[in-house]
């Protein structure tokens, strides 16, 4: 989920936009460090991360000035889609630190690098996560190989009972 | 009758909560339908809890934003050594204080939540049921305050509570999965619980995290099928958001909001 892609471009929608230029590494140092945005390839990152940190922290007035700059980059439907996605992982950390839920084994395996990357072994949290077993670790590379497949199959209907 | 059937049962929703039509933004038509059937659910009793203690737990998460208590231990090296009592929200009086305490802490600290603190909760005379069904209460209301609050809207009034028993039913299937709670697997998910990760053969913990108490996962789903993604869409980064804002824009927010709640997961 962390590693996405710069391109704002989608495959099947109406209006694609144009690669925004930046630096693809800034796009995972954004997740610790809001002044990264400025480095993304995302569009809007800046104005996107912005307005997160301001629903985070609740502060009225921070939240209307960086809405304001938000909707002038992704338009009023934008800042709707913003503010519901904001709002539901405000909910999302909560279910998993409330229940105290391990990383799903796969993706412990497969994220190694990136967790390193980001320093997330220093939250609290990351506690309700054992080490990957040897045999985890040593399938890593083929889970990252296999991961368009695991897609497909959460994609696949289920069969009627 | 079985808890999962009531779920289905028609809701009394009401038209005239979640009014968006002096919003200078256009609101999608699922957002404030979500947010509405969010709000009737609160209302009925549930699993462990009646309405009256549902709609008062929801009153704690508003109360907790500005519990002195929560605001001390927010600034304290460690909450563990902060102790006193939390401001509670007026009429909430009859509630335990162990749930208040589980309230207070999910809404105000969740990065330090911590296994023991968990233990000390269920030494205290919280059952792992009533935890996790305030888990499932205070994270809708979180989301659908934070939606208000992102759009300078006014939060939405609480409802009035139904009357009636909690049903008191624990789902088949439980495991321990390595979680504070026990949580049933996709592979479970079977008999009244067998919609629950639409019939998909494997789910993410995150998804069964509330399992004990399955309302809370079909809430999870409905409310994140508004606000965030279907459920079934989350692992295709490749596909269409659907929304105004591209996957990885969407994504981004996801991240920054997560990581700013030192969410490991």
């Amino acid at each position: 989920m962390l590693r996405v892609s710069g391109k704002n471009q989608e495959p099947d929608s109406a209006e694609a936009t144009p690669e925004t230029p930046g630096e693809p590494a800034a796009d995972i140092a954004l997740v610790r460090d809001g002044a990264a945005a400025e480095q993304s390839t995302v569009e809007a990152a800046t104005e996107l991360v912005a307005f997160s940190e301001a629903v985070f922290g609740l502060d009225p007035d921070e939240i209307a000035r960086t809405r304001e700059a938000l909707e002038a980059a992704v338009g009023a439907e934008g800042v709707v889609d913003s503010a519901a996605v904001a709002a539901n992982f405000q909910r999302m950390v909560r279910i998993a630190d409330g229940c105290g839920i391990p990383l799903d084994a796969p993706m412990l395996a497969m994220s190694e690098d990136t967790r390193d990357e980001l320093s997330l072994g220093e939250f609290a949290a990351s506690a309700n996560t054992p080490e990957p077993g040897l045999g985890m670790k040593l399938a890593a590379p083929l889970l990252r190989r296999m991961h368009p497949l695991i897609v497909r199959m959460a994609r696949r209907k289920p069969k009627n009972g | 009758m079985a808890a999962s059937a009531s779920w289905h049962d028609p809701l009394p929703l009401d038209a005239t909560s979640f009014d968006y039509a002096a919003s200078p933004w256009p609101i999608r038509a699922d957002l404030p339908e979500a947010n509405r059937r969010a709000w009737a659910r609160l209302a009925r009793p549930g699993r462990w809890w009646t309405g009256a203690e549902r709609v008062a737990l929801a009153a704690e998460v508003r109360a907790a934003r500005e519990c002195a208590l929560c605001a001390e231990r927010k600034e304290a090296l460690s909450p563990f050594g902060v102790d006193g009592t939390h401001d509670r929200a007026p009429g909430g009086e009859f509630l335990p204080e162990v749930a208040v305490e589980a309230v207070h802490r999910l809404v105000t600290d969740p990065g330090r939540l911590t296994r023991k603190w968990f233990e000390g909760l269920m030494a205290d005379g919280l059952s792992a049921e009533r935890y996790v069904e305030i888990v499932g209460i205070v994270t809708t209301v979180i989301s659908i305050d934070a939606f208000h609050q992102g759009l300078g809207f006014e939060l939405e009034a609480l409802p009035a509570p139904e009357a009636g028993e909690p049903t008191q039913v624990r789902p088949d299937g439980l495991s321990d999965m390595g979680a504070y709670v026990p949580m049933i697997p996709a592979n479970k998910a079977t008999g009244p619980e067998a919609d629950l990760y639409g019939g998909r053969p494997f789910t993410a913990n995150v998804f069964a995290a509330m399992s004990l108490v399955p309302e809370c996962v079909r809430q999870l789903e409905e409310l994140g099928a508004a606000y965030y993604l279907k459920n079934e869409h989350v692992v295709d980064m490749k596909r269409p958001s659907g929304r105004a804002i591209s996957r990885p824009q969407i994504e981004v927010i996801a991240a920054r909001v997560s990581a700013m709640n030192e969410c490991f997961y």
